[in-house]
């Protein structure tokens, strides 16, 4: 009898059943029929119908879901190997088969299929290459040989239409796929290995091996124009000399892929991973720092990337939340990941933070001279500018009157303490020093938290803070 | 030396029904003993000329059988022989299978201690939110200003014992989604505009074969490449253009980093509630901008849906596709997702209404933009201006009820948005389909990366007619 895993009756669209439901909507002669078939026992000989998603692809087979008594997915137009890579993700026990065309596989589904196959993950394509395009109405395929003529090449396949694309070749050449293998369906010889080398594929995926890849040379007697015998002579004929048969890459003795773990959805470790706490923080503050704005104060760190403005920002928001205010910071920086520039904008309000942006800050800190030129004019009257004074030189006469400018070397401190890299605590330290925000002792725990990870800074990141408000104390103290 | 054992196998007898026959012919070469000949008569319950067998020389070899196309074609005598030849008008409906019908694995709600209140960006607070609605399963390519979402779920995702896959592009990204989601797993991804665009092919075949997935969609200047700076660029995109076909999703809009997590949450659940893609849309600035966030009393550990593409016996009869190639099954899977559609309007609009009950002025905006809406409704309340902020949080659907409420006291709509009036065409399109005349509307709107300042919407609503004095209609 007919394989189990073709379902009994096939179900179609009502308007046209088919063959009494008992027949495929392939063509007469048709490779697919053939390579479905054996597709299917394999299924059943290895015993894995109730585990197996079958992906269809779009082209001829589009309707494989009609005929496998599996799990069924229908994917876009090549794209079954991220359908597949998602299945098989999701259920690592399903076993996931996608079936694919030249036209699905080769043309549109090629970003699709050559990742999924260098991933190596452990699922089975079968490829049937009949070197058209045949749902579509025998339209040129990437596989298409040389002179063939179709629909879209009217005087044969030319060199401006590129040439026929070796996929079997292309995939083996991958270091992912345990087992690659082109293989025909001609004669009686051919067939009988066919089936064999479809089950062997599908072998590796239920014991774990990794990613195979069967490519099977198919007739299209239709848009071949031939009779399904003489299809099969111009495969052997034609095809075969431009994809050779035969097995391009075994590599299934070696290492399996790895085993998929199952989700854990343990709240405490859940709780652990995403870096929450119970602890709640010290407060050290006696109130909103009223002296500087009555319920939202704004402020501007401005450098270029590395100097630490982003860091130094959100140590100041992660100070304002801890004393149990709200505040939000908003970076934004240039395309470079280092030298462009690299600009803040922090808000910390009484209530509720209302637009996080800092067009007109009452504090900026200028880690550099283009900084201070471009927002110097930007800050308050009676706002606050601290600069870095051992890289700035000359002050922009653009800053409005009443504007406190307060110079303190954040690089040179920094370097005297060992490290250039902590100029931008010393910013903070300056900062804490200069408006008195909040409490030295704010920031401090608010460094200590945030920075635990580097716990070998921690104490050089002390000191920069301490000497940056200590300048920055008697910096204020002169104004 | 070893010996060999040739094992022969009886093989029944081929037999072939010839209405299963296409007559190709394909088994005619691969019988060594010539039994099978093409046929001369047409079957005239097929139309077809199958072949013809004569069995006196067959050896049972059986390899006609390997050779035949056709699963029902071809096939050892003796077994299953007789098939019903049924009329065509009465197939089609419900494959026939034996898998059991899947009992449903429902979703657990666990109850979580209270937390120190966090400090995180948006995206994070995305990604976190989606860990703790259950999501295990994050596909995504990387794109500005969105990426920060992605490389935590990269670390989060592993020590959970959960999926991180980095795609090959977006269009991967979202097909990898339509697998995982149809597996029944809540899966996600972060995005950014030009990635969104590429994604939508996927979407619009999600809601065609009704597969939940979340999408982040941190949006930023357009069009083209435009720039990483945050624009409110595709709501158009989210409302109105979610591929081709007939084509709509529930999008929710956060205003801070805190209804990013609270937004990403909701989202699952409306997603597996209704079978349908649902997107976030934030802007640039969210994305990325820090502030606090408090966790939820909850997580969610999610079962498997009856729908699912799952992989085991008690699913093997669910299909995930978007075909249906009958045009009155077509136009009833149509009329099926409008009805849903019709479900989500009425029972999912949501809006935050902040300072409405009296105005005579309400602004009208969501995301970013909104934050500097709130602080020009205090302004102007200030100045004396009975200002208030109507602010969507689902925009498709738009929260039109809500909305209405307010119309009465309004003298005033502004509409304020970093868009070319993306948002200001939802709620005139809202207001039509709701019969509601248009109030008086304005707007301030900026494009390119800037968002619209407290400054600007004071002064756009200081210069209104009628605005800044009370006045009895």
């Amino acid at each position: 009898m007919p394989s189990s895993v073709f379902y009994r009756q096939f179900e179609r669209h009502d308007h046209a059943a088919g063959l009494h439901a008992h027949a495929t909507t392939y063509c007469p002669g048709c490779g697919h029929g053939l390579a479905q078939k054996y597709l299917a026992e394999a299924i059943d000989e290895l015993g894995v119908k109730d585990r197996t998603v079958l992906v269809s692809p779009v082209g001829c087979s589009v309707f494989s879901y009609y005929y496998f008594d599996v799990g069924n997915t229908q994917a876009a137009h090549g794209r079954a190997p991220a359908v597949g890579l998602g299945h098989k993700t999701a259920n690592p026990d399903s076993i996931v088969i996608c079936y694919q065309g030249d036209g699905d596989l080769a043309s549109i589904g090629l970003a699709e299929i050559i990742s999924t196959a260098q991933m190596g993950i452990p699922i089975t394509v079968i490829f049937a290459n009949n070197a058209i395009y045949g749902m579509t109405g025998g339209q040129m395929a990437p596989t298409t040989l040389n002179g063939q003529r179709t629909t879209t090449t009217p005087t044969g396949r030319n060199l401006f239409a590129g040439q026929p694309l070796k996929v079997a070749e292309m995939i083996a050449g991958l270091d992912g796929p345990v087992f690659v293998e082109r293989v025909a369906l001609y004669d009686n010889k051919h067939r009988t290995h066919a089936r064999r080398s479809i089950k062997k594929a599908l072998e590796m995926q239920v014991n774990g091996v990794g990613f195979a890849f069967i490519e099977v040379l198919a007739e299209c007697p239709t848009h071949l124009k031939l009779s399904p015998e003489d299809a099969e002579l111009w495969v052997r004929d034609n095809m075969e000399p431009v994809f050779p048969l035969g097995v391009l890459k075994d590599t299934s003795d070696g290492p399996h892929y790895p085993t998929m773990p199952t989700p854990s959805f343990d709240p405490e470790l859940m709780l652990k991973v995403l870096g929450t706490t119970t602890e709640n923080p010290e407060r050290f503050a006696t109130g909103f720092p009223t002296h500087l704005d009555p319920d939202d104060v704004s402020l501007k760190l401005a450098g270029a990337g590395g100097d630490g403005a982003q860091t130094a920002a959100m140590l100041i928001t992660r100070a304002a939340i801890a004393e149990g205010f709200d505040s939000t910071y908003i970076p934004s920086y240039g395309p470079e990941s280092r030298g462009g520039t690299s600009y803040a904008d922090v808000h910390l309000a009484a209530k509720e933070v209302l637009s996080p942006a800092a067009p007109h800050p009452h504090v900026l800190v200028a880690f550099n001279a283009p900084s201070l030129a471009k927002f110097g004019p930007t800050v308050r009257p009676d706002g606050v500018i601290l600069y870095d004074s051992s890289v700035i030189t000359e002050l922009p006469d653009t800053i409005a009157a009443g504007v406190r400018v307060v110079a303190v070397p954040f690089t040179g401190v920094a370097k005297e303490l060992g490290s250039a890299v902590v100029k931008n605590i010393v910013a903070l330290g300056a900062l804490q020093g200069v408006t008195q925000m909040f409490p030295k002792d704010t920031f401090l725990a608010a460094i200590r938290a945030s920075l635990s990870g580097h716990r070998a800074m921690l104490a050089l990141d002390m000191q920069a803070f301490e000497r940056g408000a200590s300048l920055g104390a008697d910096a204020a103290a002169t104004l | 030396m070893e010996t060999r054992v040739t094992t022969i196998v009886n093989k029944p007898e081929p037999m072939l029904l010839p209405e299963y026959c296409k007559g190709c012919g394909r088994c005619i070469d691969s019988c060594t003993k010539d039994c099978i000949a093409l046929g001369t008569e047409i079957n005239p319950l097929t139309g077809l000329v199958p072949v013809v067998l004569d069995l006196e020389r067959c050896n049972h070899c059986g390899l006609c059988i390997d050779a035949c196309p056709e699963p029902f074609g071809m096939r050892p005598e003796g077994e299953e022989v007789a098939f019903e030849l049924m009329d065509p008008a009465h197939l089609g409906g419900p494959r026939p299978f034996d898998a059991p019908t899947p009992i449903p694995q429902p979703d657990v709600t666990v109850p979580l201690p209270e937390r120190t209140t966090m400090v995180m960006k948006g995206t994070y607070a995305a990604a976190v939110g989606a860990v703790l609605a259950g999501c295990r399963h994050v596909y995504g390519y990387p794109i500005t200003p969105s990426t920060e979402g992605a490389e935590l779920m990269a670390k989060v995702q592993p020590a959970l014992d959960g999926v991180f896959v980095q795609a090959v592009s977006e269009v991967a990204t979202v097909n990898m989604m339509y697998g995982a989601g149809g597996a029944g797993k809540r899966c996600m991804t972060f995005t950014s505009s030009p990635g969104f665009s590429l994604m939508l092919e996927g979407v619009s075949y999600l809601i065609g074969a009704e597969v939940p997935a979340v999408f982040v969609n941190i949006m930023r200047g357009g069009p083209g490449l435009g720039n990483i700076a945050p624009e409110q660029s595709d709501i158009k995109l989210a409302c109105r253009g979610l591929g081709h076909g007939n084509t709509q999703a529930i999008v929710l809009a956060p205003a801070t980093p805190q209804e990013m997590l609270d937004c990403s949450m909701l989202a699952f659940e409306l997603a597996f509630k209704y079978r349908n893609p649902v997107v976030i849309l934030g802007d640039g600035y969210l994305g990325q901008m820090t502030g606090k966030v408090h966790l939820p009393d909850h997580m969610v550990v999610p079962g498997i849906p009856e729908w699912a593409v799952w992989g085991d016996q008690s699913h093997r009869g669910n299909l995930i596709c978007s075909i249906e190639l009958s045009e009155a099954g077509l136009e009833a899977h149509n009329q099926a997702l409008d009805a849903k559609y019709a479900r989500m309007s009425a029972a999912e609009q949501r809006a935050d209404l902040h300072r409405c009950d009296d105005a005579e002025v309400v602004l009208v905006a969501c995301n970013t933009p909104a934050q500097a809406a709130k602080g020009a409704v205090k302004e102007l309340r200030a100045k004396g201006v009975k200002a208030g902020l109507f602010r969507p949080i689902t925009l498709w659907p738009f929260p039109i009820d809500a909305l209405r409420t307010v119309l009465p006291n309004a003298r005033r709509v502004v509409v304020v948005e970093a868009s070319s009036g993306q948002l200001e065409d939802e709620l005139r399109l809202a207001l039509s389909h709701a019969d509601l005349p248009t109030p008086p509307l304005s707007h301030v709107r900026r494009q390119g990366g800037v968002l619209p300042s407290v400054s600007e919407i004071v002064d756009h609503v200081l210069t209104l007619p009628n605005s800044s004095e009370r006045e009895v209609r």
